[in-house]
């Protein structure tokens, strides 16, 4: 590594670190800048990492999520590549081949599309064709979702072609504590990890604690509750917050389950909860045949069938082309459209009528 | 801005393929390009007399239900030896499914060579230990790969040259196209050896390309490109070499376009009949490229009929050795399905694999159905 | 039948001699193994054949020339490698598709006898309820639609359930339990009637419907009798005799005298037997239950006290068999446990009678004609009118009375 050493030592000391000095104080910090702290920081601690895609060095990305690495950690280690996605996923595979570990940006959702061949035929599948002697320490970033008004193909959600393919770890952080948290676990992995970042929550602020890591395969009950277990992730899990909120003041008591790793699934935690509220209904942005949601209802109901007092639902996009600006809000998920949904759970032949009566 | 110091001219290939020993065996001068010495050219002989036998004996084992598949390189022992021996020991090699030749001759044991072609694994050998990549079977994609390594490479100040492997039909994919133009604006040390012999499949190149030659392509990346008889081992070794040399020193990206023929059909079970004549075939016999070299180390003394000979049983030994080694069942694990999916199996693939052991246990208690005499 | 075609045997070659066979037709070859030597321009190469059966046919014969590509050796697929029926044989990129999967043998599978009646579906968690409270979802109604037993159903009847475990009173004489407090809800509660409680609800109302009823009752001195009863158990005496069994005894000596009171009506008949079944109530936390002990005439008294404790248990612990609930031909009833004097009890269908004892109590009483307290008791005994008239049935309750007031009188009817 001397050749990085020798480069870049001078360039690193006039590093910035406003999001640094911000968590220092105890102030929130917002999800895009979480992401720039950790990405920061791996490149630190890791001489290995390298940070590229297009429009990351100079610009600092189109969301700013790498703003001033280039400056900080020199062309070498964070540079900008030909508009090409294949062949920024393909050359980060042979790059891992060579013992470093590539932090890729594929710029929006659906560009990440022309790079689909190296993810499944080649990301997902080194180790095991290889028996484990070649490993793929690799971290595609892709900003996802809709919610911000954009033009066509900058909102989709395409987790589900990804959770499908076996060797892939596929993550998403609702908030920034986990964006920090789990940025920093995904570099660290020896799998290949698709981070999907939702972009509509980029400016969400949190105060984060860079000691918190945020393990890469756990889901978290965000907000306990007694009556109906919500399973959310990424852009979704603020509305199936809010949901819950508004559900407490009609007298429901909502669970919220912020999945977290959408590939591998945490069964127990998912499952403790339902057994529990005996309700669930899983919230995403990606239309719903044959979305996520699909296999989370069939573990749920496979691994909980005894204690379902009401098939599982699920609310999510239509089964449409992403929708234009114009009309993008009837598509996405919304607080009413979750809260009828919570009333379809057959509460009339439920214990809880006789609660209510007695 | 134009990035290329070189002008489009010199990128360009030059008029005919570059030669060093004609198909009669007799030695042809090139400007700046010497003839190897006997020493190599000896051991390019050697090389592919056992490259092909092992290729007859691969398609032989195939016929015999021994292998699954073997896309043969027969007729291309001049390139698949002649850039193999080109590497140093540090550099890397990208091959396709059809160099199986080429992976043996880099050292590795040629039943793992295998493993892929049997049905056994998806790859046999440790890349890391002859710097071999596994057999890449999506076309062009492994282009990319080199380009990385070999970027990887420089970043950490290592002398590394990565050569990869493609055929006429890839230069059609856009993994190629990036992988060129991601080479050339790194300036990474990568040799693109494509191995033109005619056809992808059953595409004749003049459907796959409109361009002059494939090698021309270079110049719209900036990089050099050169034309040489892909069965002139002699050339092709001289050429890579060269290639490799000069990335070493940092001159960056070369593509190197090598004119041969696939003699076997695309597989053993491909009718090559249906698009190509016999005449075509019977052609490119008389370009044979073992028989050329030979001749012109048997014009030269350097190889007497006894050393031949020799050759031969050894050729024919190892061939018995390979036949020998591959009565050897298949080794199957279901276990090893489970094993190498991730770093760590997560819980829910523990539990499919021990669905999968319950499976095969009720399989031995139960006993298998007689269905025979439905 | 599969040929060999003489495959390229290298530098681009195109034929071979015939040197020499080492099979002939008829002989069976296994795969790979070596059937003929050839020479090319080169050398002389053993062949091994790629596929194993029979031999049907070597296509030239030694020193003839054969083009590459032209059958060899053609081999019955006797023992074909594999190739089955519907197989597609090598393909471009593989193996190719092979005969059919190996099956595993499956043992057949028992079906669980059909019930007779299978309550409508339920979902899941309604049925994990009932399994958990031991409801029996058969006698659940199912207040759904369709008769859907619904998460509710279950609910109440387990709320039942504990509401009666809380409710019934001990069958010791004077423990009282207070109300329930889940039963202070200002809402009603339904409790269903269904299962045992059920099939004694429907009992007693044939009974009273079908049965054309009258009752005689009698005050007896029953001190001679506790005292009588002191006796025996004096000195921890096992098996303990009990009121039941004293008043059983009685009531057996008496429908010897009387047993037409021991009768059963059953299709316009009256049947009579000696055997006596005895039956007794027994209250139990599922309700009220009727065991029956088979030939209680032949038993001693301590043999009918044991018989009649260990059938208290049962009922008691819910183990008690159908066969043991009926069959009764008299019914005896000490209802005196729940502390009240008298009854009109409700004769067990389709048995002719049924004999109660009310409480033991000291009332003021005329012995000798002076005023004294003694322990009292009133006996009861309804009777169907049809069967016999109330001079039986008197005869039956003062010879009854009789022996409670002078227990040593049986003696002459042992």
């Amino acid at each position: 590594m001397t050749a990085i050493a020798e480069h870049d030592q001078d360039v690193a000391a006039g590093r910035a670190d406003a999001a640094g000095q911000a968590e220092a104080a105890g102030q929130a910090v917002t999800m895009a800048a979480a992401l720039n702290l950790a990405l920061r920081d791996a490149l630190t601690t890791d001489d290995s990492v390298l940070v590229f895609g297009e429009d990351v060095g100079t610009l600092g990305g189109v969301f700013r999520v790498t703003d001033g690495l280039a400056a900080a950690f020199g062309p070498t280690r964070v540079f900008d590549t030909p508009l090409a996605e294949s062949g920024i996923v393909g050359t980060a595979i042979g790059m891992a081949m060579n013992g470093l570990r590539p932090v890729v940006e594929m710029q929006f959702d659906a560009f990440a599309y022309p790079a689909f061949e190296q993810i499944t035929s080649h990301l997902a599948k080194i180790r095991n064709r290889t028996k484990g002697r070649v490993e793929m320490p690799i971290v595609i970033r892709i900003p996802y979702g809709g919610g911000i008004g954009g033009v066509e193909h900058h909102c989709d959600s395409s987790e589900a072609y990804y959770t499908h393919t076996p060797g892939l770890r596929v993550v998403t952080p609702g908030t920034a504590a986990d964006a920090y948290g789990l940025l920093r676990e995904a570099i660290e992995s020896p799998d290949p990890v698709i981070f999907l970042e939702p972009k509509r929550r980029y400016w969400t602020k949190e105060i984060l604690w860079r000691e918190d890591r945020t393990p890469l395969d756990r889901a978290v009950v965000r907000r306990p509750g007694a009556d109906v277990t919500l399973i959310a992730y990424g852009g979704a899990l603020g509305t199936a917050l809010e949901a819950a909120d508004a559900a407490e003041t009609e007298g429901r008591s909502v669970e919220v389950i912020d999945l977290r790793s959408l590939s591998p699934f945490d069964d127990e935690t998912v499952t403790a909860s339902v057994r529990r509220t005996g309700r669930a209904i899983v919230v995403h942005e990606a239309s719903r045949f044959c979305g996520y949601g699909a296999e989370v209802a069939a573990r749920v109901s496979e691994q909980c069938f005894h204690y379902l007092e009401a098939p599982v639902l699920r609310v999510a996009g239509f089964d449409i082309p992403y929708p234009p600006p114009s009309l993008e809000e009837y598509h996405l998920p919304s607080v009413d459209r979750i809260l009828d949904a919570i009333e379809r759970l057959q509460w009339q032949d439920t214990a809880a009528a006789l609660r209510a009566a007695s | 801005m134009v990035t290329s110091q070189l002008t489009p001219e010199a990128l360009l290939p030059a008029g005919a393929p570059v030669t060093l020993l004609a198909a009669d065996g007799r030695p042809v001068p090139v400007d700046d390009l010497d003839l190897p010495d006997d020493e190599v050219l000896l051991a390019l002989y050697r090389m592919m007399v056992h490259g092909r036998r092992f290729d007859v004996q691969a398609t032989a084992l195939t016929k015999q239900g021994r292998l699954a598949v073997y896309p043969s390189a027969r007729g291309q022992e001049a390139c698949q030896i002649g850039a193999v021996h080109a590497l140093r020991e540090q550099d890397w090699l990208f091959p396709t499914y059809r160099d199986s030749m080429a992976v043996a001759a880099r050292g590795v044991d040629p039943v793992q060579v295998l493993t892929l072609l049997r049905g056994e694994w998806h790859s046999g050998y440790d890349p890391y230990r002859h710097r071999v990549a596994p057999q890449c079977t999506p076309l062009a994609t492994n282009a990319l790969h080199a380009v990385g390594l070999a970027r990887a490479a420089v970043i950490k100040g290592e002398d590394t040259v990565a050569l990869v492997m493609l055929g006429d039909g890839a230069t059609s994919e856009g993994d190629t196209h990036e992988a060129l133009n991601f080479a050339a604006v790194w300036h990474a040390p990568v040799v693109f050896l494509v191995q033109n012999n005619g056809y992808a499949i059953s595409v004749p190149l003049a459907k796959q390309t409109a361009a002059p030659s494939l090698a021309a392509k270079g110049v719209g990346y900036g990089m050099p490109g050169i034309v040489v008889d892909g069965n002139d081992a002699a050339a092709v070794y001289a050429v890579v070499r060269r290639a490799v040399t000069a990335a070493a020193a940092g001159a960056g990206p070369v593509l190197i376009e090598a004119l041969t023929y696939r003699m076997e059909a695309h597989t053993n079970a491909d009718d090559a009949s249906r698009y190509r004549s016999r005449e075509e075939v019977d052609s490119w016999l008389a370009r044979d490229p073992v028989t050329r070299l030979r001749d012109y180390l048997g014009g030269r003394g350097l190889l007497s009929a006894g050393a031949r000979a020799e050759l031969d049983a050894e050729a024919e030994a190892a061939a018995a050795q390979l036949r020998q080694r591959m009565q050897a069942e298949v080794r199957r694990d279901p276990a090893d399905l489970f094993r190498h999916v991730y770093a760590e199996p997560p819980p829910a693939l523990r539990r499919q694999q021990q669905e999968l052991a319950a499976e095969l246990a009720a399989f031995e208690e139960a006993g298998v159905r007689d269905d025979s005499d439905r | 039948m599969a040929a060999f075609l003489l495959p390229d045997l290298g530098e681009g070659l195109t034929e071979a001699e015939i040197v020499s066979w080492h099979v002939q037709v008829g002989d069976v070859v296994a795969v790979d193994q070596e059937v003929v030597e050839v020479e090319t321009a080169k050398a002389v190469v053993e062949i091994p054949v790629p596929f194993a059966g029979r031999v049907t046919q070597l296509h030239a014969g030694p020193g003839e020339m054969l083009a590459v590509g032209a059958p060899l050796i053609t081999v019955s697929d006797e023992a074909a490698s594999g190739r089955v029926d519907g197989a597609s044989g090598n393909v471009l990129i593989g193996y190719g598709t092979a005969g059919t999967q190996q099956r595993r043998l499956r043992p057949a599978r028992k079906d669980p006898a059909a019930a007779s009646t299978r309550p409508p579906v339920v979902s899941p968690i309604v049925r994990r309820l009932a399994r958990t409270a031991g409801l029996d979802l058969a006698a659940i109604h199912g207040s759904g639609r369709d008769g859907l037993i619904t998460r509710q159903d279950v609910d109440r009847a387990i709320e039942a359930q504990a509401a009666g475990r809380r409710a019934a009173p001990a069958p010791d004489a004077g423990r009282r339990t207070d109300p329930a407090p889940a039963a202070r809800s200002a809402e009603p509660v339904r409790i269903p009637i269904q299962g045992v409680r059920k099939i004694a609800a429907d009992k007693l109302s044939r009974s009273r419907r079908e049965i054309p009823e009258a009752t005689v009752w009698v005050d007896a001195d029953a001190t001679e009798l506790l005292s009588l009863r002191a006796t025996l158990n004096a000195a921890d005496a096992e098996p303990r005799i009990s009121l039941l069994a004293l008043l059983s005894r009685f009531a057996i000596l008496g429908l010897r005298r009387h047993p037409e009171l021991n009768a059963r009506v059953e299709d316009d008949a009256i049947v009579m037997g000696s055997p006596v079944h005895l039956g007794f109530a027994a209250q139990t936390d599922r309700g009220l239950l009727v065991p029956v002990i088979p030939d209680a005439q032949a038993r001693t008294l301590e043999q009918l006290s044991e018989a009649l404790t260990a059938a208290t248990q049962r009922a008691r612990g819910g183990t008690l068999r159908p066969a043991e609930l009926t069959g009764g031909t008299f019914t005896v009833n000490n209802y005196g446990v729940f502390g009240v004097d008298g009854s009109a009890p409700i004769i067990n269908h389709p048995e002719v009678a049924i004999l109660g004892i009310g409480r033991i109590i000291e009332r003021p009483w005329i012995v000798r004609g002076q005023v004294t307290a003694r322990q009292l008791t009133q006996l009861t005994l309804a009777f169907d009118h049809r069967v016999c008239d109330g001079q039986t049935a008197g005869g039956f309750l003062r010879f009854v009375a009789d022996c409670v007031e002078s227990p040593a009188r049986i003696m002459r009817y042992l």
